[in-house]
């Protein structure tokens, strides 16, 4: 039998498997699909100070392999997610991890104390790499020193396990990594989307109306394993790997890259009890090859000459 | 529980690019009413990725069974009309709300374009079992995608009226010309009920012709999706009060009046 607990700082999780943030709406739409209690975790879709009804239409569309994305965080507003949506989820046995982002950084610590304060609130992933905002998002998480103080911003605020999450899209994710670890973060989770486009050549528009988009889904999988190894190497705080995982092999790649847990994403509109296949195939996996506790998979790859 | 393997059980190209593919599922036919849709996996594979949308065409309640119609267009449906009798299908449903029945009316006006027709004969045979008249405008572009004999229609009691863009079949042009015409000489909106489900410059186009009327309408609208169950907030309409509604989560059936359909 073989654990499949991990830790990540002060959170224990009964296994490495989490719905990733904006794939899993507000926990409660999939209970219709499966029992959502046997995830390791469940990450809520991000939510800011203010409701947000997000981008303009088109705003998904498929390419080969992936989709891309410019939702632009739509999302009900702290007060009715804290009113409404969390209390829904008080009977569930899994930890749940609150997405949040603001505008500046004012806004991301207000978001981030009042997640806090909610009992049902297990630990905050603090979205710093959102593609398809003006503000926020993408301009503090590519920039080490905007990292370093929105970190720290929200560090001050709450005593929950921080986590960070990064985007892929810039020169050196180390740089950004260390910045969000120096000023406070326990874990991180990465990728976030890549930055993409897809243009319809009969009607010359962009297929999402914003023009780029996020890209996700199994065609992103190797830039993302690519950047937790990269992460990996610099740092010892836990890693959270996401990024097109489509199967529990997808899975024990991003833990032998140094993950020690991941997220489910695109995977759960293609197969809403694909998060569950994960967790049964990582299980049958570690019983197979006589490994004891999962985590000693974390960075357990045979380094490269 | 929403997720289903399915025994195909027919396909069969009923007029040029549309399909009619019967599956076994007692669950899903037990569970769902008119104007709710099914997400669809073609395979088992990445390619394509993402589920498809199709509304539930009919239910047979004795044999456990549903029919979808469908127009082979892309990559997706392509695939999906190659799958044969006995090997199951991957589905999701019954999703979304579904078309209400249980207003207070005796006569039901359903105006369908093109594939639009697809739910709208689940729609009838509900409409049919609730001892409600049905008058159906249904507009093609041409006299072949009326897959189904006219006559039988009338059999089993619905008024028909038919627009082909083409004129090989009834009126030449739009069907919202004779639905206008008609809803000008119509005295009993009151106690009428509209529903429809077609392309939105048509559906656009009955929001005008019915700005003054006193009928009430809903519309069955289609959309680009992902997930179907309103978790990835891709598939929104433009609602009157500035904001979006998901296609999926809060319809596909919505008010005529509430959504914005102008492009």
């Amino acid at each position: 039998m073989s654990d499949m607990k991990v830790q990540i700082g002060s959170l224990v999780l009964k296994n490495p498997v989490m719905t990733a943030s904006g794939t899993f709406g507000y926990g409660t739409e999939y209970m219709d699909f499966f029992d959502v209690s046997l995830l390791g975790a469940i990450v809520t879709k991000t939510v800011t100070l203010e409701p947000r009804y997000g981008n303009p239409l088109p705003r998904i569309a498929e390419t080969p392999s992936g989709m891309l994305n410019s939702i632009g965080l739509a999302n009900v507003g702290i007060k009715r997610f804290l009113s409404e949506k969390l209390p829904a989820l008080s009977t569930l046995d899994t930890k749940v991890i609150v997405n949040v982002a603001g505008h500046d950084i004012d806004s991301y610590a207000e978001v981030c104390r009042l997640a806090s304060e909610h009992p049902r609130t297990d630990a905050i992933e603090l979205n710093i790499s959102c593609p398809n905002v003006r503000q926020g998002g993408l301009a503090f998480g590519t920039d080490a020193v905007f990292t370093a103080q929105v970190v720290a911003a929200a560090r001050a605020v709450t005593d929950k396990p921080l986590i960070v999450k990064l985007t892929p899209n810039v020169t050196d994710i180390g740089d950004v990594a260390m910045a969000a670890v120096n000023a406070g973060a326990d874990a991180l989770s990465l990728i976030n989307t890549l930055l993409g486009m897809g243009i319809d050549i009969h009607s010359r528009r962009p297929l999402i109306a914003r023009g780029l988009a996020g890209l996700s889904g199994p065609a992103v999988k190797p830039v993302a394993l690519g950047k937790v190894y990269q992460v990996a190497q610099k740092t010892d705080v836990p890693i959270i790997g996401l990024g097109g995982i489509m199967c529990w092999e997808d899975a024990i790649e991003f833990f032998l890259a140094g993950a020690c847990a991941v997220q489910i994403g695109t995977l759960n509109f293609v197969d809403p009890q694909g998060a569950l296949k994960v967790i049964s195939g990582i299980d049958t996996y570690a019983k197979e090859h006589n490994i004891s506790s999962i985590s000693e998979l974390t960075g357990a790859m045979i380094a490269p000459e | 529980m929403k997720q289903y393997e399915c025994k195909l059980i027919s396909q069969q190209e009923v007029s040029k690019d549309i399909w009619r593919m019967r599956v076994y599922t007692p669950q899903i036919v037990e569970q769902s009413s008119a104007g709710q849709f099914l997400h669809i996996r073609v395979r088992d594979s990445i390619a394509p990725l993402l589920r498809r949308p199709f509304g539930i065409h009919r239910i047979h309640r004795e044999s456990g069974e549903l029919e979808i119609l469908y127009r082979v267009v892309g990559e997706g449906t392509n695939i999906m009309k190659t799958i044969l009798p006995g090997d199951t299908v991957d589905i999701l449903g019954p999703l979304g709300n579904g078309f209400n029945l249980n207003g207070n009316f005796n006569t039901a006006m359903i105006v369908a374009g093109g594939m639009g027709i697809a739910p709208c004969f689940y729609l009838i045979d509900s409409l049919l079992e609730l001892q409600k008249k049905v008058i159906l405008f249904w507009g093609v572009k041409t006299s072949e995608e009326i897959f189904i004999d006219v006559e039988i229609l009338k059999v089993k009691g619905l008024e028909v009226h038919i627009a082909t863009e083409d004129g090989s079949m009834g009126h030449a042009g739009f069907i919202t010309d004779p639905l206008s015409n008609y809803l000008n000489t119509c005295l009993q909106k009151d106690i009428m009920q509209g529903f429809a489900c077609g392309p939105n410059p048509m559906l656009d186009s009955l929001q005008r012709i019915t700005k003054n009327s006193a009928m009430d309408w809903e519309v069955s609208l289609e959309a680009h999706m992902a997930c179907g169950v309103g978790v990835c907030m891709g598939c929104g309409v433009s609602h009157r009060d500035g904001g979006f509604r998901m296609v999926c989560s809060d319809g596909p059936v919505f008010k005529l009046t509430e959504v914005d359909l102008h492009e």
